[in-house]
């Protein structure tokens, strides 16, 4: 794991709060949308196909911390829509620096060269850019529908980099990837001198546009495990040992769907940050009134028979690692080791 | 994706087809709907919520203004016409492909479909 020591510290930190408050259910990651708008419109992407005036709406500064500081979680991942495209978004990340929250803004770094030129940003242990990189050049293009992208991205990770600023990727894997060419992928991110890496399975939204191409369970395992064997020990994962032998198949795990909660403009969104079912006014009224047996493999629920996205099995990976010996013992053995 | 769009559907609330029905494909809907009342006034936008268990079952909506959210009770809705365009609809990841096989190939691609087009740009 590449996170830094006090990073880890906080997310160990809160997690042992929760359990000795006995807290059944609680939040580890706040999925921020700010914005739908994007400069982009990705074939597996289901985040952006509204009509104009919702995609003109933005979350105000105030909207956004006061529901940062409703959920209480030590991390806020700021997805969308693009966040640079946010107008607020350089006051926003430094109100949250400012509450010792750690920020991961998730961009597909159209704008990042831009927006650093412009001093948008200061550099902080708090703070990273989460780059959106499904692959190598022809990969991502291709996933994203616009060629030149991966070029984009990758000069804004440089400056970004050169810069002092904290830098990830983050890469949604589909059917038909070449399992070959996304660890060479790995060798390039390493190369450039990103911080780490997260990678997830994709989510088969039913309104993108790409249905064909998302994968299933045992595909996505043997995919996984094809990718992760024998991983290099340079490679640095921005993410939990255990979530990664969750995808080779290592793991059984249940997803935990109110562990990456996601506000935006509609509020509380039910109940995860995937599935889209209704919203709530308030976090207590998301936790207190989604029927959570209704989510997740065991539920029976067929739109989640095939999910292993990130954030439902992470908050999983995390729980298990602090709820029993096991766990823990696994976490560290996989970070010490190197070997998933 | 799916290729049938409810986009312009006009739906008769009845025997076959409930109310409950029509606002659970209103709330899937990925465009403005137009909600007609029970007194005859309508409001048109896009309906992001729905909540049949809450003690008085409502709909929230933003307008085609952007204003809101309204609430609007289940109670008071006669119907929901389907009036607006489905921006789920459409095909650009075939589009993209389309235009990637005629790269190859050397063809020329059709005009604007080299790139999916941004949203809300």
């Amino acid at each position: 794991m590449s996170l830094p020591v006090s990073q880890m510290w906080a997310v160990a930190s809160y997690v042992i709060r929760q359990k000795l408050a006995g807290r059944k259910r609680y939040p580890l990651v706040l999925m921020l949308e700010p914005l739908f708008r994007c400069n982009l419109a990705c074939a597996g992407c289901g985040k952006i196909q509204y009509p104009a005036q919702i995609l003109k709406k933005n979350l105000t500064v105030e909207q956004c911390i006061a529901a940062v500081d409703e959920c209480g979680t030590p991390v806020v991942s700021i997805p969308g829509g693009e966040p640079l495209m946010y107008p607020d978004i350089g006051p926003l990340v430094k109100a949250l620096i400012a509450r010792r929250k750690y920020v991961y803004l998730c961009t597909n770094a159209i704008l990042l060269k831009e927006k650093l030129e412009a001093g948008l940003f200061t550099p902080s242990k708090y703070f990273s850019f989460s780059v959106h990189l499904d692959g190598q050049r022809e990969e991502h293009d291709e996933a994203v529908c616009r060629d030149g992208v991966y070029v984009q991205a990758v000069e804004g990770i440089k400056e970004a980099l050169r810069r002092g600023f904290r830098v990830t990727t983050n890469s949604t894997l589909f059917d038909g990837a070449s399992p070959l060419r996304m660890r060479e992928f790995f060798d390039e991110m390493m190369d450039l001198g990103v911080e780490g890496m997260m990678i997830s399975p994709g989510y088969s939204y039913s309104k993108a546009p790409d249905q064909e191409h998302f994968l299933r369970t045992q595909r996505a395992h043997d995919l996984f495990s094809r990718i992760l064997s024998n991983p290099k020990r340079r490679w640095r994962f921005n993410q939990s040992p255990l979530f990664l032998q969750f995808l080779m198949g290592k793991q059984e795990f249940e997803c935990t769907p109110w562990g990456n909660p996601t506000y935006n403009v509609f509020g509380w969104q039910r109940p995860c940050y995937l599935l889209q079912e209704g919203y709530a006014a308030t976090f207590k009224e998301l936790l207190e009134t989604t029927r959570w047996e209704n989510y997740g493999k065991r539920s029976g629920n067929e739109k989640c028979r095939d999910c292993m996205v990130h954030c439902g099995y992470e908050p999983t990976a995390v729980n298990h690692t602090f709820g029993s010996l096991r766990g823990f013992r696994d976490t560290v053995a996989a970070t010490v080791t190197g070997r998933y | 994706m799916t290729d049938v769009t409810l986009e312009g559907w006009i739906p008769e609330i009845g025997p076959g087809l409930s109310l409950q029905e029509v606002i659970d494909k209103a709330f899937d809907y990925r465009g403005n709907v137009t909600v007609v009342r029970t007194d005859g006034s309508e409001t048109e936008g896009y309906l992001f919520n729905r909540n049949a268990d809450a003690p008085v079952p409502f709909v929230q909506m933003f307008e085609l203004s952007g204003e809101g959210p309204r609430t609007i009770a289940y109670r008071d809705i006669r119907t929901i016409r389907f009036s607006g365009r489905d921006t789920a609809a459409g095909n650009s990841y075939a589009a993209w492909l389309r235009a990637k096989e005629a790269a190859k190939s050397g063809e020329r691609p059709e005009k604007g479909s080299g790139s999916a087009p941004a949203r809300g740009v």
